[in-house]
């Protein structure tokens, strides 16, 4: 039954996104009027299931890779909405909904290779550490996706391309700010992340290791996305060369994850209930 | 009941033929007064602009041709050594009125899609009303006009997108700035381009504009005009460069107005935030080489007229869907005139029912009381709106040919007895 319901969840994604699409690249009427109720449905039903699926364990998450790349696509999705609502900017959507797609698929194929979802985690510190992970790789996904945007118009008014881009982007400045917002969202969600981990692992006597490559790999990202807040004052960078940064980060960390779920059924093994190695 | 449009436009003759026979408002007063005095027409209406002067008459002799209305309006105009029926359009019933339809939505103007013609529709419409020119053919026709340029406006994209040089540069510029009233523009030159692109950037809530101009009384009069009273002497302009997120030039020099050298002193200056330049001089007034300075955006009138060939590509693709939206107008309308011709029979066959009405009334007058004789006043009104109801609403509803309007009009006069007809037979 949750097999079904992952692959119609899936099915919404690619609709919603198609709709988006159909707007974007050939201003269909039908898709413009249904895109935004196509979004809100995939959205409620999704968290309809993420309900469905974790009420076993007392609505508890646990580290599954599937559930991971699933709570990516909804947050995602959740994010682009708020965007587009405080924006007013519908645009966008078929570029960070695609993205969105490929994560909520990704995971219905993981799902139903190994429908278990693995061991759940109580706790504050663990469940603070969870959400703020997956609303950092969001952030992060949303500002690449954005730079990537950024850039493409850029390129198109530079060399006289008065194209599909010019015509139903928003322009550059928006795209700086929504891109400066998505990076100090990113910092401060990566911040948390590593704190609560840390935190929730010294409440459970558990040794942190240093050389864990997921843990230096994140306080690179971490680094590299705190430089990149004061990267333009402190040497001069502009937002094109800010952009190029932030989509090899969005890149580089999009193929860890995707490498992750690939080769391991959880992000993190598990020792004792309620901790994390 | 007929409709008869004749005119000249930009397809049909050249300006100096169309400026011989356009008419001014009070000409066009004194005209549609002459034509209705005169029993020319029940009904008329004039469009006159500068591209085009269109009458649009319901005849009132049936002499009144198309023909009759060209010579008609040439000798008004004095105009038979210049203007001949050659140049002229005309159209009848349906044609004119889709004529309308695709005058009102900009489709049959001089550049497709313009804004400015709707208005100057309604200001013919008017005009036509003060003199009292207008009658139920002529307002629905100009009502469904406007209906339909509403649609075309909200449902199409015919009147998107820039299509003059100076809204194209206005355009561009809100491409790359979210907020013209936070941006600080610098206009060199107070010429009429210039002027142009100030005025239109002022639209788009620019506020903070800054005029220079080798004349500088020229400048502070554009300043005052805009009302941002900020003008730089043009020895010294360049100095303030870093300033500026938006510079605009249209000025005529042999030479370069602003160079590499001191646009590259700017850029560092403004820590590389992004600049917009718009060279609207002809020659050019702004060294080619800048546009490859980092975070700098150049763009000279070539450039600006890909934004305006896109917008007009984008406008032409729009045509079907303006088309469509005629067609469906149209067909209303049709059945509206239809509606005309079957309007005597309803009235007929609602007064024969009043009639025998108050008649069977009459008889009860004297024999109950006031109040009772009220009542039975209501119940028959009420008896008689049911009674009615059908055959009215046969006679209203659609139809596909007008071959059937006298067949169902013949019917209910049968039904009915209802005296005979002439007036039916007139009105087609």
């Amino acid at each position: 039954m949750l097999l079904l319901i992952t692959f119609a969840v899936s099915l919404l994604y690619i609709i919603t996104t198609a709709l988006y699409g159909a707007d974007f690249f050939r201003r269909n009427e039908i898709a413009s009027t249904y895109k935004q109720p196509a979004l809100i449905v995939t959205i409620v039903a999704h968290a309809t299931f993420i309900g469905m699926l974790t009420a076993p364990s007392g609505y508890q998450l646990g580290y599954s890779s599937y559930t991971i790349m699933s709570m990516v696509a909804l947050t995602l999705a959740v994010i682009y909405m708020f965007i587009e609502f405080s924006t007013k900017t519908d645009k966008t959507g078929f570029f960070v909904l695609s993205f969105s797609t490929g994560a909520e698929i990704l995971s219905s194929l993981l799902f139903s290779l190994a429908p278990d979802q693995g061991e759940s985690f109580s706790g504050l510190g663990i469940g603070i550490h969870l959400f703020s992970a997956t609303f950092s790789f969001s952030s992060i996904a949303i500002a690449g996706l954005y730079s990537i945007l950024y850039l493409l118009l850029f390129s198109e008014i530079k060399n006289n391309r008065f194209g599909m881009l010019f015509e139903n982007l928003p322009n550059l400045e928006v795209l700086e700010q929504l891109i400066k917002h998505a990076v100090a969202f990113g910092f401060l969600f990566l911040t948390l992340t590593i704190l609560a981990g840390v935190i929730g692992s010294a409440h459970s006597g558990e040794q942190i290791n240093l050389l864990d490559p997921k843990l230096i790999a994140l306080v690179i990202i971490w680094l590299l996305y705190g430089a990149s807040l004061f990267i333009k004052k402190l040497f001069g960078w502009d937002t094109k060369h800010m952009a190029y940064l932030l989509i090899g980060l969005f890149v580089f960390i999009t193929l860890l994850i995707l490498l992750m779920s690939l080769f391991s059924p959880t992000f993190h093994n598990i020792s004792f209930s309620g901790s994390v190695i | 009941m007929n409709i008869i449009s004749v005119g000249v436009n930009h397809k049909t003759a050249p300006i100096e033929i169309r400026e011989r026979i356009s008419l001014s408002e009070v000409q066009a007063k004194e005209f549609l007064s002459d034509i209705i005095s005169s029993g020319i027409a029940q009904e008329a209406m004039v469009l006159s602009t500068c591209n085009r002067t269109e009458l649009y008459v319901v005849p009132g002799m049936p002499e009144v041709t198309g023909h009759y209305l060209k010579e008609y309006l040439i000798s008004y105009k004095d105009a038979e050594k210049d203007v001949r029926p050659e140049h002229f359009y005309n159209r009848f019933y349906c044609n004119t009125a889709r004529h309308l339809f695709e005058v009102s939505s900009a489709i049959d103007s001089l550049v497709l899609g313009e804004g400015q013609i709707l208005g100057q529709v309604k200001d013919a419409y008017r005009i036509a009303v003060e003199v009292q020119s207008a009658g139920i053919l002529l307002t629905r026709l100009c009502h469904t006009a406007f209906s339909v340029a509403k649609k075309v406006k909200t449902r199409t994209r015919i009147m998107e997108g820039a299509v003059s040089v100076s809204y194209a540069a206005v355009e561009l510029a809100q491409k790359i700035f979210s907020n013209l009233s936070m941006k600080k523009i610098l206009l060199v030159g107070a010429g009429e381009t210039g002027e142009l692109a100030a005025k239109h950037m002022f639209q788009k809530n620019a506020r903070n504009i800054v005029i220079t101009n080798r004349t500088q009384s020229k400048a502070e009069a554009l300043a005052e005009e805009l009302g941002t009273n900020q003008v730089l002497p043009f020895e010294s302009f360049r100095d303030h460069l870093h300033d500026f997120d938006i510079i605009i030039t249209a000025v005529s020099t042999k030479d370069y107005v602003l160079k590499h050298p001191e646009m590259q002193q700017s850029m560092q200056k403004r820590r590389l935030k992004p600049v917009i330049i718009l060279d609207l001089g002809l020659p050019r007034n702004v060294d080619p080489e800048i546009s490859g300075l980092q975070n700098m955006f150049l763009k000279d009138i070539d450039d600006l007229k890909h934004i305006i060939d896109k917008n007009l590509e984008m406008r032409r693709s729009e045509l079907p869907k303006v088309q469509s939206i005629i067609d469906e107008e149209l067909v209303g309308f049709g059945q509206w005139i239809n509606t005309l011709k079957v309007r005597p029979t309803i009235v007929d066959l609602q007064s024969k029912f009043l009639e025998i009405k108050e008649k069977e009334l009459e008889r009860y007058r004297h024999k109950v009381s006031e109040e009772e004789l009220q009542r039975m006043e209501r119940l028959s009104d009420r008896i008689l709106k049911k009674i009615l109801h059908h055959p009215i609403k046969m006679l209203k509803s659609p139809v596909d040919t007008a071959d059937t309007i006298p067949s169902r009009v013949n019917l209910v006069r049968n039904i009915f007895d209802l005296e005979e007809q002439n007036q039916l037979n007139n009105n087609q």
